[in-house]
């Protein structure tokens, strides 16, 4: 196979095959095509883009997003080297929940200084060898200037709404900032640092204003009690079920039962109410006062419940009840024939809230203390959905630091930091390795000037302003984006996670290496679509 | 002052040279052609939709005739129902329909109000983008307007006592007026406010839930037919008996037909004889249930619908009518929660449940013929719940429909009026107040906000100004004594549409709730706020 000059021959028909030059120039394309589209959503200046469709919901549902890894998910790309970065984005939505566009346009514009290396004829491992070097020093540096105040509760606690405030501030939440700042710490307190996001819930409900959204503390569910029920429980025991409450069928396909007479029918089915009804016994059996069924509950048994006093509530979804056995500290049961084995779970009230037009099911005081949702309102659905990912980036942001009590400073301080540091190593490097070195301060200094750009500042001047605060020794200077210039971020409270900014770094650098090595592009056949 | 004085000029120049020498160069505005673009494109879309509403706004406002794919046609004055039916495609024009959704929900009433004013504010924004100001400085305005402002209106209103009836009539018709029925406001109103009033118990009412009065409608008669029932109305036809009085209700939802299993059945018959048979247990086995009925002393029998099988059967119906029970089929299962609410009954599941005690009581249960066809009505409950139904009466049904969703939005403004207890002037006073007042609070205000806050409060008059121009006022001239009036310090001077001149708007009764108003100010900059921010429209694939 080596021995062949050229692919066309040894590739089956329909596969492409780009090399060395080409190839690097369609990754570098791809990449830096992709960065430019959420460059612009960038800081807190930063604007929105409308995405159309691409949901199961139909062709033209509508969203408003300003979440760099929502928008990467959600366009569709076709260029390896784009998917590379749509994929950097994911994972970076995954690990801390923020950076996320941040690490892509960092990434894009790592490449875009090594297309311009390229052209100098530089050789890609000459460069990768130089951002090496580069990325330890960044990383050195950042490592520095991180403080740690997990110690402190109360510094602690005030790093924490910083965080939350600078998240907030690049979404569409940052005019409710200090509201949502309060919001998402409170939850994230309750849960502490073990426990997992899935104990806060977020409901959305149209109608109010951002400003009207509230936390709860207790647990809300978006559904109905059953007619004639207690609306009301107090030290209530809960059973979790996912059980269809019809009578049991036989599950072949095409049972039928024969028999010769109306009256031989009404047996049949006087017996299939009878196991409906053996069925509520066994689960009244397990001595509960409240019932909760992921599948319908008919009829005939909500009012056995309903006789019984218990409250029967049916139909909560799949993830509802998953949260509700994770909050109320009870199993999701099937069967019913052992109630010694089944834990059960507990809360103290049980009772009807109304929020905006509709009524929901509120749990109180349930197993696990630190459950609580946050009931998000708003004017358009498009302003909810975009505030419930606001809202879990910052949540995710805060549960990251709980474990990581490190922080940088944010504001395109952190950035011109690590570029200062690298910029002086690229002055001690010897060889052409110190131009690669010299390209990847440039690349992290593009990202305070896309944060004044955004903002319609003078970007050349602010960033050359505060490259000389930093090269004073003034540690904390970062871009002030209300005022348009240089300023104290210790004092304005513009903290970021040390976590996060290191994962950006580290992600961002590794894409763009990876991409740059690659000389090679095959595309296989795309396969054949049949019609039938 | 002095920059607030100078800028005007400044965004002047820049918008004809296109060049920005005289801003200074920190603040120059450096967009790029397509998110420019994109932003027009978004301010058009919007605005097409804010003016497809505008000439509906007020008591003079007309009507829109929407014709849908299917060939319905709805007549109605209600900017939510109109935008709702609109099926606009662009992405910007969609949140402007989902902002009059979201006013619904919130005030209830306000929807075409909330829409044009989304569409001034976006001129202003317009404007102001197109003078070199930055979107997001123009969004952070947009929020301390929305702050002040609501500072205002909660400065100009007038707290309500709930047992002040007519306090609560008069909002209620205002609602009213702008609508098809508005010459039946006093009665809907008052319709509204007593239903209200019913459902709510006031020493702690903050929650109403709406879904409490249920409104029947029926074609035939007038408007003015329409009547607040204490008691419950059905939409059915009674069988068997017509008229019961002492009625014991039951409300089952178990079937009164032939057996049926959830398995698949087949009832073999190999002769004659046997077939008999089958024919006489089917007989027994109904006849069985119906004696039951009657042990229990029912005699008026709700059946709830069943998508299985009969609800009740032919023979069924038969042997009840002998035995004098009347029985109203296909009660939805939805409606179940209201009427055991109502009747404080219990839904019976199954016969072995037929208990005297599950019944609901009431002292006449009666059909009543009305033009188009039959209502049942129970009246006389005893220990009735805190429900109400509504029967809206109306000569076809382009307007009857109009009624309900004008009932429905009075329901909401006097519901409203029950979670926060404040009333504001109607007739474009409050309007003009904003404008007023935000003005002075922009001249007080630094910086580029002062400037942005100043252009947008203009935005306000726009209400007005329609109001005035709906009415076939000179709006000009009715604007500016508006201003006048309201610059000497009468707060509440608005326009009177019905004498066509500006006056003392609480004088002439017409106010609304202090919530509809707030509700439409904070909802809107909110919604242009989002319109503002975006600089890109993506496509995205299909997962």
């Amino acid at each position: 196979m080596m021995g062949f000059a050229s692919a066309g021959e040894i590739l089956k028909p329909g596969s492409q095959h780009e090399q060395s030059e080409i190839a690097r120039l369609s990754s570098f394309v791809g990449a830096i095509a992709l960065g430019d589209i959420v460059k612009t959503t960038l800081g807190p200046k930063g604007m929105d883009k409308i995405l159309i469709g691409g949901r199961p919901g139909g062709e033209d549902t509508v969203r408003v997003t300003n979440d760099g890894a929502t928008i990467l998910k959600s366009i569709g790309v076709d260029n390896p080297a784009a998917k590379i970065l749509v994929e950097i984005s994911k994972v970076q939505d995954d690990e801390v929940g923020d950076g996320t566009t941040s690490v892509t346009v960092l990434a894009c514009e790592l490449l875009r200084e090594a297309e311009r290396l390229i052209a100098m004829k530089i050789h890609p491992q000459t460069i990768v060898a130089g951002w090496r070097l580069a990325k330890d020093a960044a990383r050195s540096a950042l490592e520095a200037s991180a403080l740690d105040h997990g110690a402190d509760k109360q510094l602690f606690l005030k790093d924490l709404e910083n965080i939350a405030a600078t998240t907030l501030s690049s979404k569409i939440l940052s005019q409710h900032r200090n509201h949502f700042t309060a919001l998402a710490v409170s939850a994230v307190l309750r849960i502490s640092a073990a426990g997992d996001l899935q104990a806060i819930q977020v409901i959305k409900k149209l109608g109010g204003t951002l400003g009207d959204s509230f936390l709860d503390e207790g647990f809300l569910l978006d559904k109905k009690i059953g007619v004639n029920q207690p609306k009301r429980l107090e030290n209530a025991k809960i059973l979790i079920a996912n059980t269809g409450m019809d009578a049991d069928k036989v599950k072949v396909f095409g049972t039928r039962v024969r028999v010769d007479g109306t009256a031989k029918v009404a047996e049949l089915e006087a017996a299939e109410k009878q196991k409906m009804c053996d069925k509520v016994n066994k689960i009244k059996a397990h001595g509960i006062s409240c019932f909760i069924n992921r599948q319908l509950i008919y009829n005939y048994p909500e009012q056995l419940f309903a006789d019984a006093g218990i409250m029967a509530i049916e139909h909560a979804d799949f993830e509802g009840v998953e949260r509700l056995g994770l909050v109320l500290g009870g199993d999701i049961v099937s069967t019913f024939d052992n109630p010694e084995l089944v834990t059960l779970g507990t809360c103290d009230v049980i009772e009807e809230v109304m929020v905006g037009d509709d009524k929901l099911i509120r749990f109180a005081g349930c197993h696990r203390k630190e459950a609580c949702t946050i009931v998000i309102r708003g004017a358009t659905q498009q302003i909810l959905d975009e505030a419930e990912r606001s809202l879990h980036d910052a949540l995710c942001v805060l549960s990251q630091t709980l474990k990581e009590t490190r922080t940088v400073y944010g504001g395109g301080c952190s950035e011109v930091l690590m570029s200062n540091r690298v910029s002086q190593l690229a002055t001690a490097t010897p060889g052409k390795e110190s131009l690669a070195v010299e390209a990847f301060a440039n690349a992290l200094r593009t990202i305070p000037t896309i944060l004044a750009d955004n903002a319609g500042y003078d970007s050349a001047d602010l960033v050359a302003k505060l490259r000389a605060a930093h090269t004073a020794g003034v540690s904390a200077a970062g871009l002030d984006m209300f005022t348009g210039e240089v300023g104290d971020m210790a004092q304005l409270g513009v903290t970021e996670s040390f976590k996060v900014k290191s994962q950006v770094l580290l992600s961002a650098a590794e894409a763009a290496e990876m991409i740059l090595r690659v000389d090679n592009i095959i595309r296989a056949q795309p396969r054949q679509r049949e019609r039938h | 002052m002095a920059t607030t004085a100078i800028k005007p000029t400044m965004g002047m120049g820049d918008k004809r040279s296109g060049g920005s020498s005289n801003i200074p160069k920190s603040r120059q505005f450096k967009d790029k052609e397509k998110p420019t673009h994109i932003r027009e494109s978004n301010i058009v879309a919007a605005k097409a939709v804010a003016d497809a509403v505008r000439t509906s706004l007020g008591p003079k406002g007309m009507d829109k005739m929407i014709q849908s794919g299917s060939g319905d046609v709805t007549i109605t004055n209600d900017g939510a129902t109109i935008l709702k039916q609109m099926k606009v495609l662009h992405p910007a024009a969609k949140m402007l329909v989902d902002l009059s959704k979201a006013q619904d929900i919130a005030a209830g009433d306000g929807t075409t109000t909330v829409v044009v004013m989304a569409g001034a504010l976006l001129n202003s924004c317009n404007e102001l983008l197109s003078q070199g100001i930055h979107p997001t400085q123009i969004s952070e305005s947009l929020q301390t307007l929305s702050e002040q402002g609501c500072k205002i209106l909660e400065g100009m209103s007038i707290p309500v006592d709930l047992s002040d009836r007519d306090a609560l009539l008069r909002s209620a018709s205002t609602a009213l007026n702008s609508k098809v029925v508005s010459q039946f406001s006093s009665l809907l109103s008052g319709i509204a406010v007593d239903a209200i009033l019913k459902i709510t118990d006031l020493k702690e009412a903050k929650m109403v839930d709406i879904r409490d009065i249920k409104i029947v409608k029926k074609l035939g008669g007038t408007i003015e037919d329409s009547k607040l029932i204490e008691g419950l109305v059905f939409d059915h036809r009674a069988h068997g008996v017509n008229k019961v009085e002492k009625a014991k209700i039951g409300l089952i939802q178990f079937q009164i037909s032939p057996p049926k299993t959830d398995m698949d059945n087949q009832v073999i018959v190999s002769d004659y004889a046997q077939m008999d048979r089958v024919l006489k247990e089917e007989r027994q086995y109904i006849l069985n249930i119906v004696k039951a009925i009657k042990k229990a002393g029912c005699n008026v029998l709700l059946v709830q619908k069943s998508i299985l099988r009969d609800a009740v059967s032919d023979l069924a119906l038969h042997f009840l009518a002998k035995l004098k029970i009347m029985v109203i089929k296909d009660v939805e299962r939805d409606e179940v929660e209201f009427i055991c609410k109502t009747l404080s009954c219990r839904p019976i599941a199954s016969l072995d449940h037929f208990v005297p005690e599950a019944l609901g009581s009431a002292d006449l249960v009666e059909e009543i013929l009305t033009g188009a066809g039959k209502i049942v009505q129970v009246s006389g409950i005893l220990n009735p719940g805190r429900t109400c139904s509504v029967l809206l009466r109306g000569s076809n049904k382009l307007v009857l429909e109009e009624a309900d969703r004008s009932l429905h939005d009075a329901v909401c403004v006097v519901r409203c009026l029950v979670r926060h207890r404040a009333l504001i002037a109607g007739g474009g006073a409050p309007e003009v107040e904003l404008a007023l007042g935000l003005a002075d609070y922009a001249r007080a205000s630094p910086g580029v906000e002062s400037f942005c806050i100043r252009c947008l409060a203009g935005a306000f008059e726009t209400i007005p100004y329609t109001l005035a121009q709906n009415a076939g006022l000179n709006a000009i001239a009715t604007v500016t004594d508006l201003r006048n009036r309201h610059a000497r310090g009468e707060r509440n001077a608005g326009i009177n549409v019905r004498t066509c001149c500006v006056s003392d708007i609480i004088e002439e009764n017409v106010v609304q709730p202090l919530t509809v108003s707030q509700s439409a100010l904070s909802l809107s900059c909110e919604t242009v706020r989002s319109i503002l921010k975006i600089d890109d429209i993506l496509n995205a694939t299909h997962d």
